[in-house]
Formats: structure tokens, sequence, C-alpha cells
């Protein structure tokens, strides 16, 4: 009993901290605790009218992941799928490919999507998890603020800064999957700055089909970076790059190996009380070859920026442009050519938004962007909003978008072989694929310890692309799919104590695709995406005292159709013991009841997901 | 090949007692129940902080630290708890190479040998009082009222979006020959400056 007692005052302390524990805490990180909330969620969420939900670093820390993709699955509002040990599919609101091209990602402020294929290569995406501060999530299109390919949904990952990871951080892990380690050291510069640097190594297993061989697709990657900032939100300035390697096994002929660095430079300024500056530029190579099919260098430059300002008292007005040069050249093999082999791509972008305060408690926002690209021009991507604050708490919005998915070289250059007769091409007049979006949502939180959100959504789909035969024989890439796709997403979560938390999120999604009647594809629309009609999931937060954490998460998803993935449940937990201040150590097991599933492919070739247990130790000095 | 018809139902089994057993654990550990002064306790807290924290951001002028071994005096004015709270926390504990102590004041007078003031919001309607008791020494003024800048105070905390905010004065600073570093006016949430 008295046991019972001292963990029960523990379990207070945890959560409540004392001014001992907050004086470790940086000026911008007391100045960024919530004093009136028991969520611990960012304030400005209840505001935004639109479908967004922030990962947070504690989440992230309590899964126990291991890897970013991994770490999106804690967003009820993405579809992510694990393909093989190297690649996962992941996106919003249907089309669920390994070669998406629907969703866009951020990574501080740099487009990570190759404009290969307009999607995102996973396996040369990450950041060091531990100096992640969040991850915006937004489901539905952003084109207004963030261009072409934000269709349907944006990714944001957004790391700390510089001043808020001082000190030494090391961190070291081990399980039947997941090897690895990563260290970061944070210092101040005399000039007044703050700077970290970090480096970090993992290797990981094969993974096996469902008749027990190897698909041969083990990895290793190692990164290396540093962030420096001066200044704050009134005069700033942050430089930030990575550089990474990584070598990727495949059946046959020989390793895959892919290498890239980027460097980014942001400035800021407050010009007045309500109006500001920020231009940002970077550089960002990568490389990848793939022995058999292709190698490719890519040089991307990128300039944007942009001005808030308040022209009147009920106008927040934001405009700001962007270009953005990236030089591509590949490789090309016998079996699959890009043509031109090589070439220089350009985006240019003007944008303008408004909010405008209609009532106290009404909000419109009016915002419209127009982008070139090299392939079809100019593209009109506006979009409307309308908040409505009916109670302190209570968010109702609504709104109507046009977003649309430019061509990328996949479209538009691809052949194989790489020689006539080719029983692929890409398609000379390939257009881009265009959503109109309307959205209903509704956010709440009644009380301190419930909060919720619910979005439906009805997207309609013209030009998406299809395989249509072509004359001289083989396919042509053309838009000859059109459809709609609608569904709703629920979140929640209950602080059902102090020391325990419950979260729970749904996916529902139908989405109906038929060929025009132009169309004489016989291939169908499979090619789109294959996506789940439900998904789910729970999790419970639960601190057990002073010391301990025990987390668990519960994922369903429904059946893919085509081809057809059978519905998975999956159960994941996590139990992390405070050892000292400076020590944390956690036991991550994932899929840890019923059989290896797979979660995307075709089930012969497709990877088995099995059960997985992570050792990781965490040291902060 | 995965038997159809078992596995699912086995699964679901295991999941419901995994859960059942988590929330046996919960019922085990009941934490301390959510109640209304949490918030309060929690903001009091994050505000002690502050005071603690600004030691290391404002530079006072040699005469208020005469010697190496002077110590820091953080003086608090109509908040017994908060003092009682920073005391706990600084008595013994050297930042910037000095020990800190905390006073619960009462009499202007007092004030004056402070190198912080802490004036809390029930003792808003002295402020003046308190300024010009102390004008002319190098005190940094803090208070958590709307308008206290105004007042003649230096830096004022502010709850704006659930946080702990603060808004600086800095021609007031500088009449008392405070300087404030520009970490302290980046973090702040409004810098006033050429306003009396």
């Amino acid at each position: 009993m008295a046991a019972l007692s001292l963990f029960t005052s523990w379990a207070a302390c945890a959560a409540d901290p004392k001014v001992r524990d907050l004086a470790d805490l940086s000026l911008e990180q007391l100045s960024n605790i919530e004093v009136t909330s028991v969520s611990r969620r960012a304030e400005r969420l209840q505001d935004a009218a639109a479908s967004i939900f922030v990962i947070t670093a504690d989440d992230i820390r309590r899964s126990g992941v291991s890897s970013l993709p991994e770490a999106l699955r804690l967003a009820p509002n993405l579809q992510v799928a694990r393909v093989s040990a190297n690649s996962y599919a992941i996106s919003a609101r249907g089309f669920n490919n390994a070669i998406g091209n629907k969703l866009l990602v951020l990574i501080d402020g740099r487009t990570v999507y190759t404009p290969l294929f307009s999607g995102v290569f996973w396996d040369s995406q990450d950041v060091m998890l531990e100096d992640v501060e969040r991850i915006e999530v937004i489901s539905g299109p952003g084109a207004t603020l963030w261009g072409a390919n934000a269709v349907n949904g944006v990714i944001n990952v957004i790391t700390r800064p510089a001043g808020e990871t001082q000190g030494t951080l090391l961190a070291a892990g081990g399980g039947n999957q997941t090897k690895g380690g990563a260290a970061r050291y944070g210092g101040e510069m005399s000039s007044g700055g703050h700077y970290r640097v970090y480096g970090q190594y993992f290797d990981r297993a094969n993974t096996e089909h469902a008749n027990g061989t190897s698909v041969f697709d083990d990895w290793n990657s190692g990164r290396i970076g540093f962030r420096a900032d001066w200044g704050g939100t009134a005069r700033g300035f942050t430089m930030q790059g990575d550089a990474y390697r990584g070598e990727l096994d495949q059946a046959l002929p020989g390793t895959q190996r892919i290498s890239g660095v980027n460097l980014l430079a942001r400035w800021n300024r407050q010009l007045a009380e309500n109006s500001s500056v920020r231009v940002q530029a970077y550089y960002d190579r990568t490389e990848r070859t793939q022995p058999g099919t292709f190698a490719e260098h890519l040089d991307i430059f990128d300039l944007e920026f942009q001005h808030t300002l308040r022209p009147a008292a009920s106008h927040h007005l934001l405009w700001g442009g962007g270009y953005r040069y990236a030089f591509d050249r590949v490789d090309n093999s016998a079996a699959l050519a890009f043509l031109p082999a090589d070439r220089n791509l350009r985006w240019a972008n003007v944008f303008v938004q408004d909010e405008i305060a209609l009532a106290p408690d009404l909000d419109l926002t009016l915002g419209v962007k127009a982008e070139s690209n090299v392939y079809t021009g100019v593209e009109w991507l506006p979009n409307a909003r309308l908040a409505w604050k009916a109670a302190a708490n209570h968010l109702l919005w609504g709104s109507v978008s046009r977003a649309a998915r430019a061509p990328s070289r996949l479209d538009r250059d691809l052949f194989s072989p790489a020689k006539p007769p080719f029983l692929l091409a890409g398609g000379p007049n390939f257009q881009s694929e265009v959503s109109k979006v309307f959205e209903l949502g509704y956010r709440s939180q009644p009380m301190s310890a419930v909060s919720y959100s619910i979005t439906a959504f009805h997207h309609i789909y013209d030009r998406l692309r299809s395989l249509e035969p072509a004359p001289g024989g083989g396919l042509v890439i053309d838009n000859k799919i059109d459809g709609t796709g609608n569904g709703v997403e629920a979140w929640g979560s209950y602080q059902a104590t102090q020391a325990w938390r419950l979260s729970a999120g749904l996916l529902e999604l139908r989405q109906r695709l038929a060929l025009r009647s132009d169309s004489l594809s016989t291939q169908g629309v499979a090619a789109e995406g294959n996506d789940p009609k439900h998904q789910w999931m729970l999790r419970s937060s639960l601190n057990l005292g002073r010391a301990y954490e025990l987390d668990m998460t519960v994922r369903h998803v429904s059946a893919l159709p085509s081809p057809l993935v059978p519905a998975y449940t999956a159960f994941d937990a996590r139990l992390g013991w405070r050892v000292s201040r400076d020590l944390e150590l956690s036991l991550t097991g994932q899929n840890l009841f019923g059989p290896a599933h797979i979660e995307f492919g075709n089930p012969a070739t497709a990877s088995l997901v099995e059960r997985s247990v992570f050792l990781k130790a965490l040291w902060r000095m | 090949m995965i038997n159809l018809k078992s596995a699912p139902l086995r699964r679901w089994r295991q999941l419901a007692s995994a859960w059942l057993a988590l929330i046996a654990i919960a019922a085990v550990f009941p934490a301390a129940a959510q109640s209304d002064g949490d918030a309060a306790v929690l903001e009091r807290r994050v505000k002690a902080t502050f005071l603690y924290k600004f030691l290391s951001y404002v530079e006072w002028p040699e005469n208020a630290l005469p010697k190496p071994n002077t110590p820091f005096t953080i003086a608090v004015i109509g908040d017994d708890a908060l003092a009682a709270e920073l005391a706990e926390f600084a008595g013994g504990r050297a930042t910037e190479g000095r020990s800190v102590v905390v006073r619960k004041v009462n009499d202007p007078g007092e004030a004056a040998s402070a190198h912080i003031l802490f004036v809390a919001r029930g003792e808003n309607p002295r402020l003046s009082q308190l300024v010009k008791a102390t004008q002319s020494k190098p005190v940094l003024i803090v208070t958590e009222s709307d308008g206290a800048l105004a007042s003649g105070s230096m830096i004022n905390f502010v709850v704006s979006g659930g946080r702990v905010r603060f808004e600086i004065s800095v021609d007031a600073a500088d009449r008392r020959q405070l300087k404030l570093s520009s970490r302290l006016l980046t973090v702040a949430l409004n810098v006033r400056v050429g306003t009396p």
C-alpha cells in the first residue's frame, strides 16, 4: 500500500513539473509551455481551417519508432504502408503507391519530392528524430501556399532551432531488424548564435517473402548534418545542411547506391509591428544508382520569398513568390530510358492570400497561386476557406480549392525499352492532373481533457494518368481517367488522468475512378493506387510513476482491392524507463501479436512485415 | 498459408486481453485527478523559472554587484507561493557565479536593494508607489498585469495562446542602467521602445 501511494505521488510529479525541472529549459521552450491546456497540442491548431494533425516530439519519442516513415504512422490522416525494408508507400486520401505523387513533403522548408516522378524516395529522406520539434500533417489540398503536388496532402517536418538542442545527445539501439546510433552536439557561438552538428547511421535487415525466401532488400545509411540559428522571430538567420549516403540491396544485378547533400539558408526580419519578410534559398543534390535500371544525378536550386502584413485591422495578407531550377541527368539502361536523358526543369510561382476577419468569430481566407512548369505552362491554384469560431473551443470550417499535379519526367519522358519499338512511351501531351476539393470540418475541445476533429471531404479528379494503346503498338501515357474520392477523417484524444492519455483515429475512404468514354485502355485504373476503405487506430500513453512510460497502439487497415492485400491489425508497444535525468532506456515491439502480414504490393512477391523488437538507450549530457 | 478462420479470432482475443491488461494497470495507478488549480500552479512555476532565468540575460551596473560574491536578490511582493517555490529551487544554487537569495517583501523600502522585484497581480495597485520607491536604483521590475509597462514595469508577463510570454520596455530598463540581452528581446512577445 505504501508503495502504491509512492507511485501515485510520482505520477503526479511527472505531469506536473517543478521549477527545478523547468530550469533546464531555454527561454524559448519556457515560453512554449502551455499552461492552460492539458493536451499540450499547438494552440493555433484549434484555429486552422484545415484538416491538420500535429505529431509532437513527445509522440515520436513515445512511439519508439526509428525512421521518418514509421513516425508518420502516428498521423491518423495518412496512409502508411511498408513495401519492403527500404521502401514505403505513403499517401493521404487515397492513391497510395510506391511512386505516389499527390503528397508534398517538406523538411524544414525544403521540398523533398523528386521531379522524376513527383513523389518521394523515402529511402533518401531522413532526419535525426530526436531533434524533430513536430511534424505537421495536412490532409487535403495545400496548393495555394505550397504549390502543385500539394493535391491530397502536405507533410511539414520541422526540426528544433539549434538553441533548443544544446549539449550532447547520444542514442544507440538494436533489435532483430534495425541497428543504429546517432550523436548530436549543440553549442553557442561567440556571435550569439547557436549551432548543432549531428551524425547517424543505421542498418536494416532483409525482409522475406511469404514463401520464406529473402527479398534482398537490406540496407544501411549514414547521415551527417548541422544547423545554426542567429536571432529569433524579429530578426533571424538560419543555415542548415545535411549529407548522406546509403546502400540498398536488390536481388540482381547489384547494390543500389544513394547519396546526397543539401544546404539551406533562411533569413527573416520584422519590418514593423505587423509586417515581416522571409527569404529562403537552398541547394539540394541527390544521386541514385540502381544497377540494371537507371542512375540519376539531380541538382536543384530553390529561392523563395514571402511577406506578411496587416494593411487594415481586419486583413492579414500574405504574398510571395518562388523560383526553382533543376538539372536532371539520367544514365539510361537498355530496359528503361528517360528521353531526353538530361533535362533542365524550371518552376516559378507567385501567390497571395488574405485572411479577412468578417466578424470577431468569422474568418474568410481567399488565396491564389499561379505556378508555371516547363511542361504545361501556368497552373492556377485558388482556394477559399471560411472558419466560424462558434464558441471558444469550437471551430466549424469549410473550404473549396483547386489543386493540380504537374507532369513529372515519368509522365512525359519515360520509355521502355530504351529503343523503339517501345512497350511503354511517355505521353507527349500529358497534362496536369486536376483536383477540385470541397471540405467541411469541425474541431472541438468541449472540456479540457477531451478534443477531437472531424473532416468530411469530396474530391473531384480530372485527367488522371492512364495507359492508352499506342498507334504503333505498346502503351502510351495519357490523361484519360476521371473520378471522385469521398471520405471522413476523424481523431480525438482523451486525457483520462494526468498520467493516462487515450487517442483514436479513423479514416474512411470511398474512391470511384473510371476510364473516360474516349479511352481505349485495357489497363483499368489499378495503377492509380491501392487504398483501404477503412483504417483506424487506438493509442494509449500511460505514465507509470515518474520513471516509467507504457505506450500501446492497435492499428487496423482494411483490405486493399487490387492487387488484393488482406486486412491486418497490428499491435505495437513501447516500455520506457527514465533511469536518471540523463539516461532513458526503452524497449519497443511492433506487430507483437498475430502472424506476419504484408502491407502493400502483390502478395506473392511482397515483403512480410514481421514482429520486431528494438532496445534503445538515449543519453543526454 | 495462414489459417484465415482462426487467426483473426486468436488475434482479437490477444488484443482484447492486452487492452484489459492496460485498463487494469491504469486502474492501479490512479494519478492525481485534474483540478482547476493545476493550470495556475504551472503558470506560477513557469513565471518563477523565468524570474530565475532573467538573471542570466540582464546586465546590472557594477555598483549593483560590487563584489564578485555579492548574491543576486529576487524580491517578491504579493505571491508567497511563488516566492516559496523559487526559494526552494534557487536556495544554495549559483547562476553566473553568484548565489541567489529570494525574499518575500512587503515594504517598498526593502525592494530597493533587490536586483529583480516581482510585483504580483494583487499588488499592482501599488506599482506606481513601488516604482517611485526604487527610482534611480538598478532594480528590474517584473509584473503580470495588463498595462503595467506604462506604469514603469520593465518586463510584464502575459498569457498568450495558453503560454506564458512577456513584453519588455527597453526605455524603462535603460533608465535604470539595465542592459537586456538581445536573446531576451528576441523571445519577448512585444518590445516597446520610445514610450514612457
